[in-house]
């Protein structure tokens, strides 16, 4: 009595097939997510050579809230809009670097817009989830005749650490080097008098 | 004789037009000989974030630059303001400030205002006040909590713009000391 030694893993069946390939892609998604998490956790403590940034206000010549990349080129501190010259400040001449943290709504006018056209003021509601943290990078610098000058960078939420920390490395005159700063927080509810 | 009578008009308007022009443009060249120093804002007893003092500081020196009320508009610290004998210091002191949120302002509407309340202050380097004024900037509606720096530079620069200012020293030179006209020592008196 001879019976075919098949074991029924040899010949799966079409359900049980379709089942292991959507495990494995699940598993296969899981891991890019995982992968791309990780680094998005190793980034401020590593800050690349250039990160995304908007500038506020104040930074050399560079045009008030414009987006571009900040980067450390040698000896200086640059900031450069997309497809324009890049403005720089010598590290050397930075005396103070801040960080902060603001709130802000996104989407610009499109999102607005459709806030306001939702019925029954639902779009007030949607203001709720349509705000977005930053980092802020305050510096304060001098320029080549002495005359006082204050920057302010907004970057994602953080970055701003991990270029302070770059800056101070390089050679950032920052009287409070050893202290961890002040986190100033731009939206808070009491009144200060 | 015949006159042309249109003509004659058009120039009479023109001539009158520039007969008024002409005072106002003079008072706008006086108001321009001042050159103005801008010093860092002050905290006072307010805890206020360092991002905010230097939006007003830098947002001040762009409005007062636009008035065109000034000859030079100068940072704190400028090493140019050894060498100015036309100088005035401004002075900012923060006097109350409270912080909003942009999203309860969204949501809200009446709530959330970001407020700030600074007192302003123009004077001579020996310290004498020629204009003192107490100004606010807020953000209630629309747009980031910094742009009450801007709303508030804004205001200051108005509010400047809108002042009577005294003459240039040289202009109102009361006593000259001295009999070599190469360093004359001018004693100012200010209004």
């Amino acid at each position: 009595m001879t019976h075919p030694a098949i074991p029924c893993y040899c010949k799966p069946s079409a359900p049980l097939r379709k089942r292991r390939f959507l495990m494995a892609f699940l598993i296969l998604v899981m891991a890019c997510g995982t992968g791309a998490f990780a680094e998005d956790v190793r980034q401020p403590n590593n800050p690349p050579s250039s990160l995304p940034a908007t500038h506020l206000l104040g930074f050399a010549d560079a045009r008030n809230n414009s987006k571009g990349t900040v980067s450390i080129e040698g000896d200086a501190l640059q900031f450069k809009k997309n497809g324009k010259a890049a403005v720089q400040v010598k590290i050397a001449s930075i005396h103070a670097l801040l960080l902060g943290d603001l709130s802000r709504q996104v989407g610009g006018v499109p999102v607005t817009l459709a806030k306001a056209a939702v019925p029954y003021s639902g779009g007030r509601a949607l203001s709720l989830f349509t705000h977005k943290k930053y980092d802020t990078l305050t510096l304060e610098y001098v320029d080549a005749e002495g005359g006082f000058h204050g920057a302010i960078f907004e970057l994602k939420k953080g970055h701003a650490k991990g270029l302070r920390n770059e800056l101070l490395a390089k050679g950032a005159q920052v009287s409070n080097a050893g202290n961890e700063p002040a986190k100033q927080t731009a939206e808070a509810s009491s009144e200060n008098k | 004789m015949k006159t042309n009578r249109p003509a004659l008009f058009v120039m009479t308007t023109v001539l009158l037009a520039l007969a008024i022009a002409q005072p106002a443009r003079l008072s706008a060249e006086s108001a321009t000989q001042w050159t103005v120093q801008v010093s860092k804002v002050d905290p006072g007893a307010v805890r206020l974030t360092p991002s905010f003092q230097v939006a007003i500081y830098e947002n001040l020196l762009q409005e007062l630059s636009k008035t065109k009320r000034f000859k030079e508009v100068l940072r704190d610290g400028d090493q140019k303001t050894a060498n100015a004998t036309d100088l005035i210091l401004l002075k900012t002191t923060v006097e109350k400030y409270t912080a909003g949120s942009e999203t309860r302002r969204a949501v809200t509407t009446v709530t959330g205002a970001t407020k700030l309340t600074v007192r302003t202050q123009l004077s001579t380097p020996d310290g004498k006040i020629i204009l003192e004024r107490t100004v606010h900037g807020n953000v209630r509606f629309m747009g980031s909590n910094l742009r009450a720096t801007h709303n508030l530079a804004r205001n200051i620069a108005k509010t400047i713009k809108t002042s009577s200012l005294p003459e240039r020293p040289s202009s109102v030179v009361t006593k000259a000391t001295n009999s070599t006209p190469s360093d004359d020592v001018v004693v100012v008196e200010f209004p």
